[in-house]
């Protein structure tokens, strides 16, 4: 079949099925900068349909069924290369522990897509919107990364190096997200705006995790990561400073939202960005550390 | 290069030649006369193609062909059976869902997902699970009310 008569067909490459990872990994290797991965294919293949990449090789890694896990020990959280957006957002342990990257996974997409496409593959797109990662930058993530040499971390916040540029050198993939448990008396969320376009991208991402004191009067410590408004997502450490060791008041939460807008980047509509992320810094501080008083009450 | 390869569509295996680049979605309507699912954005934004695989809805555009093999894969001609409608197909034409009908195997498929799940749905549950299905007709509405409908219907027969 030629795929003729479609509207759009995918351009012609050579495709592998390796078996292994070792297998990928030799794969990527010879052929480099020719070869890309495909798992879910929900970026890659629309990006070739729309003739913005043309790799010569795929190596599809579906059949590498060790990668599809998610594992959780009581101290960290392992997410394999091939676990899908959906299944992450469904995951028990994932809801009860880590509710603003659950949250995060469902953003992503349709249904359709989430069921496709992994949580490696969106971080790995490395796109400035990509919404998974701000949770994940906040919830302290690091990647596991493999290659014929060896293995290697990288914290989640060394990754991405530019638009849909990351630090993965040739021959090297991503085979595991790696997540600590959230500290004690902490809660985060999730919260965005979107263009109203046939795929919803996003026009700010907000995570937060904000960490009581023991007395739950305080903010020991508050992180707070965007996407969108910079040209990749980053953690707003200026705002996040001066929430440190403070009493919670309205005021200092618009201070912080304030902050944040001035720390970020936006390429295009800036005005409405930064307008946009000082409101939405502001409510989700405002509702994690609801939930966090809420927890008090509870215990 | 060309390849053969062996797909299970709606039960019954099927041996087709491909390439690498031909996706499912192209496979069922060309190789296999199945026409249910189809190409509307050919981007993965719209639903058209959707198909399940392996009981989850998916994107057939988005898809290689060669990726599907050793999968369930089911279209919208596989829910009928000896004849008989599917009963969310029958609640589509009783509640009449259907105006163009380009989107509605997309949407079927997408519903019978979400009931074989979770049976019972609220309407919330159901606007979200066709959430991925867009319809540019007749709204979503009637949609709905037959999907809320045809569990109802599924159960009152047996």
């Amino acid at each position: 079949m030629e795929g003729l008569g479609y509207l759009l067909a995918l351009p012609r490459f050579e495709y592998f099925s390796p078996k292994t990872v070792e297998e990928a990994c030799s794969l990527l290797e010879r052929y480099g900068r020719e070869a890309r991965l495909l798992a879910g294919g929900t970026d890659l293949l629309v990006a070739m349909k729309k003739g913005k990449e043309a790799p010569r090789y795929l190596i599809g890694i579906k059949a590498l069924s060790d990668l599809d896990f998610i594992e959780y020990d009581g101290e960290l959280l392992r997410i394999g290369a091939l676990a899908t957006l959906q299944s992450v957002a469904d995951a028990p342990i994932i809801k009860e522990k880590f509710g603003l990257l659950a949250t995060a996974c469902k953003k992503v997409g349709t249904p359709q897509v989430r069921n496709m496409g992994t949580l490696v593959g969106n971080i790995c797109n490395a796109g400035p919107s990509q919404d998974t990662v701000p949770s994940l930058l906040v919830l302290g993530a690091r990647l596991k990364v493999v290659s014929s040499r060896g293995e290697r971390i990288i914290p989640l916040e060394d990754f991405p190096r530019g638009p849909f540029k990351t630090a993965l050198e040739d021959g090297e993939m991503v085979t595991e997200v790696q997540i600590p448990t959230p500290p004690p008396r902490s809660a985060g969320c999730y919260r965005w705006m979107t263009k109203r376009t046939e795929v919803d991208e996003t026009l700010v991402g907000v995570a937060v995790l904000v960490v009581a004191d023991p007395t739950h009067e305080r903010c020991e410590e508050a992180r707070i990561a965007l996407c969108s408004v910079a040209p990749t997502p980053f953690r707003a450490r200026r705002a996040e400073a001066l929430l440190r060791g403070k009493g919670i008041s309205e005021g200092l939460l618009e201070e912080a939202g304030r902050a944040a807008a001035e720390e970020t980047r936006p390429r295009g509509r800036a005005e409405y960005r930064k307008l946009l992320t000082s409101i939405l810094v502001k409510k989700a501080l405002t509702e994690a550390w609801e939930n966090l008083k809420g927890q008090e009450v509870v215990s | 290069m060309k390849r053969l390869i062996s797909l299970t569509v709606n039960g019954e295996n099927h041996e087709v030649v491909v390439e690498p680049r031909t996706t499912l979605l192209e496979v069922l309507r060309d190789a296999l006369g199945l026409t249910g699912a189809k190409e509307g954005c050919s981007l993965g934004n719209c639903g058209a193609c959707t198909v399940l695989l392996d009981g989850k809805p998916v994107l057939s555009c988005l898809l290689l062909a060669v990726e599907a093999q050793g999968k369930e894969i089911v279209t919208i001609e596989g829910l009928a059976e000896g004849g008989k409608l599917h009963p969310l197909q029958e609640a589509f034409v009783e509640h009449g869902a259907v105006q163009c009908g380009f989107c509605i195997p997309g949407i079927i498929l997408s519903a019978k997902a979400l009931l074989d799940e979770n049976p019972h749905p609220a309407e919330e549950e159901v606007k979200e699970a066709i959430s991925g299905n867009l319809c540019r007709c007749t709204g979503y509405s009637n949609a709905v009310r037959a999907i809320l409908a045809a569990k109802v219907k599924e159960e009152g027969e047996r």
